[in-house]
């Protein structure tokens, strides 16, 4: 491993060490976790459709939580080591700060795996405490919610490197919120007819489409992904994030550390 | 054999800051700063709060980037990641990352450096066992006090055994104890070979510690050189204790200042007036109880030299 790779990894490694340690990312995983199991109850309320809503219900708590964990490290662990200085002493030995901000958001990754992971796990094990068998197609829509928890921390990370962690946060949630609703951009014209065009065009391309990330409804209804349509959901989130990443790069490199 | 580069050489390095919101000016923190640390000394860099000692030490480390000027290390320009495999630094009030132990903070430092995973663990554990840290090496450095963090963070900065260490304000906040240790460790990179530039405003600690001292003010460079060089050689005055005699029962030429300290007092007198003061003690009824001359020191110096007001004024600001 060159020597460059190696401090990376050991930079990706202490950000996984450090939200393993923090105490209120277990506290989220657990509530996903019972939240799927509320479908259980929910499940008993509807007619023949309680394996749909136990899945639907499922997804939809990784989702939520998922993006609640993202925004929650992606914000927390980069801006928490800019302000309380506790990269100082990190920058000042031969790493490189595209080292250290690359192997953050490697270490931050990692994390929303290990996350994702285990709130699949909790959602298989309700499966299968209930009679049902485990379905793979599952996964069709869980990898394309943790692409999207992975586009959230790249933008997560951009805004640390620019200003507080509280606005940090407001923008990155702006970001999820906005993304999610990139329909009613698109449409904005139709609502806002004195809007300019060339912005809401402009917003439309810039803010991410959560929505293609989004196939918890099909999947719950049984369809499996088209491996090509997890392509190019793939391809989508790993141009946002290189150029995302690219820009936060570029402010880390330049900002001074007063 | 070709001569090695001095361990630090700063040529006009400057540095403003932008300060303000709508309407931003620019401060300027450090003003063409020429400064040269010789190999294996010990280089105080004193000033007060303010005078741009952070400052310097966080460009000499490629934390800020100078507006002009140039700064290398054994040679190398501290914009290359290469000057810093020969650095250790602590910067002041040092916030290590409480969820981690001290042994696992050093040997992530390490990993830093690239040092293998056996010499870590033997490095660790020295380091560790020279800070006075054995006992706390798994312990999360939440728990730790200010100066367990102190000694924590001159540990990660000696982790690849650095051939010039910077510490900015190392003995600030420490209790007594601390603060000797930190003394002592000072002294053995010395002895060690290693060059050190700590800066302070404690001035015992400069004294007591460094062979020379570089002296700012404002964001400039006012003096650097040896204490014997920047400060007067000669007894400013003398120290005289006495006792049965109330200070304003005194009036002699020669006297500067009297007061009481307890059941005794404290005259400070010039050097030719001793014979004078002694007399008139002892016709007093009083009793010459000892004479200390008393030469100029780095805080006299300072007052002086940073428009002190000799009335108690303090030149240092806030701190």
């Amino acid at each position: 491993m060159g020597r460059g790779l190696s401090r990376l990894v050991a930079v990706a490694a202490n950000t996984f060490r450090e939200t393993v340690r923090e105490r209120v990312l277990y506290n989220l995983v657990v509530f996903a976790v019972l939240m799927t199991l509320s479908g259980l109850l929910l499940g008993q309320l509807s007619i023949r459709q309680d394996e749909k809503i136990l899945i639907d219900i499922g997804l939809a708590a990784m989702d939520v939580f998922g993006t609640l964990i993202a925004i929650f490290i992606g914000v927390g662990l980069v801006s928490k080591e800019i302000e309380r200085r506790s990269l100082y002493p990190l920058l000042a030995k031969p790493l490189s700060r595209e080292e250290f901000f690359l192997g953050k958001f490697v270490g931050l990754v990692f994390t929303l795996f290990v996350n994702v992971t285990a709130m699949t796990l909790g959602l298989y094990a309700v499966l299968l405490a209930t009679g049902r068998g485990i379905e793979f197609r599952l996964l069709s829509a869980v990898y394309p919610i943790f692409l999207g928890l992975v586009v959230v921390v790249a933008f997560a990370m951009l805004f640390s490197t620019v200003t507080s962690s509280v606005l940090a946060s407001v923008c990155t949630v702006g970001v999820v919120v906005a993304g999610r609703f990139s329909d009613v951009i698109r449409n904005m014209r139709e609502v806002l007819p004195g809007a300019p065009g060339w912005l809401i065009d402009a917003l439309y391309a810039v803010v991410p489409n959560f929505q293609n990330f989004d196939f918890k409804d099909r999947v719950a209804y049984g369809d499996a992904m088209p491996p090509d349509v997890l392509g190019w959901v793939t391809l989508y989130a790993t141009a946002y994030c290189a150029i995302v990443l690219l820009l936060g790069l570029a402010s880390f490199r330049g900002r001074d550390f007063q | 054999m070709e001569e090695e580069p001095a361990p630090l050489v700063a040529r006009g390095l400057t540095k403003s800051y932008r300060v303000g919101h709508l309407r931003q000016t620019l401060r300027p923190a450090l003003v063409d700063l020429d400064l040269e640390v010789r190999p294996g000394e010990i280089l105080g860099y004193v000033g007060p709060n303010g005078s741009g000692k952070t400052t310097t030490l966080k460009l000499l480390t490629g934390l800020l980037r100078p507006d002009r000027g140039e700064a290398r290390v054994f040679g190398v320009p501290v914009g290359d990641r290469a000057s810093r495999r020969r650095l250790g630094y602590l910067p002041e009030h040092p916030y290590l990352y409480d969820y981690l132990t001290p042994a696992e903070y050093l040997d992530y430092a390490g990993r830093l450096f690239g040092l293998p995973s056996a010499d870590r663990r033997r490095r660790v554990e020295d380091l560790l066992a020279l800070v006075g840290l054995e006992r706390s090496a798994h312990t999360p450095m939440r728990r730790f006090s200010k100066g367990m963090v102190q000694r924590a963070g001159l540990a990660q900065a000696l982790v690849n055994s650095p051939d010039l260490l910077l510490l900015d304000e190392p003995m600030s906040g420490l209790d007594p104890l601390g603060r000797r240790l930190v003394r002592n460790l000072i002294l053995e990179q010395r002895r060690a070979g290693r060059t050190v530039l700590f800066s302070t405003h404690i001035l015992s600690d400069a004294e007591t510690l460094c062979d020379r001292v570089a002296v700012l003010r404002g964001g400039r460079l006012v003096s650097v050189g040896a204490l014997g060089e920047i400060l007067r050689p000669g007894v400013a005055h003398l120290e005289v204790l006495t006792s049965g005699i109330r200070p304003d029962a005194l009036s002699v030429e020669g006297v500067v200042r009297g007061e009481a300290v307890g059941e005794r007092t404290r005259l400070e007198v010039e050097e030719r007036a001793l014979g004078r003061v002694v007399g008139a003690v002892e016709a007093g009824g009083g009793r010459v109880l000892a004479v200390q001359p008393v030469r100029q020191s780095l805080e006299d110096y300072f007052f002086e030299e940073m428009g002190g007001r000799g009335d108690g004024g303090n030149p240092w600001g806030e701190g």
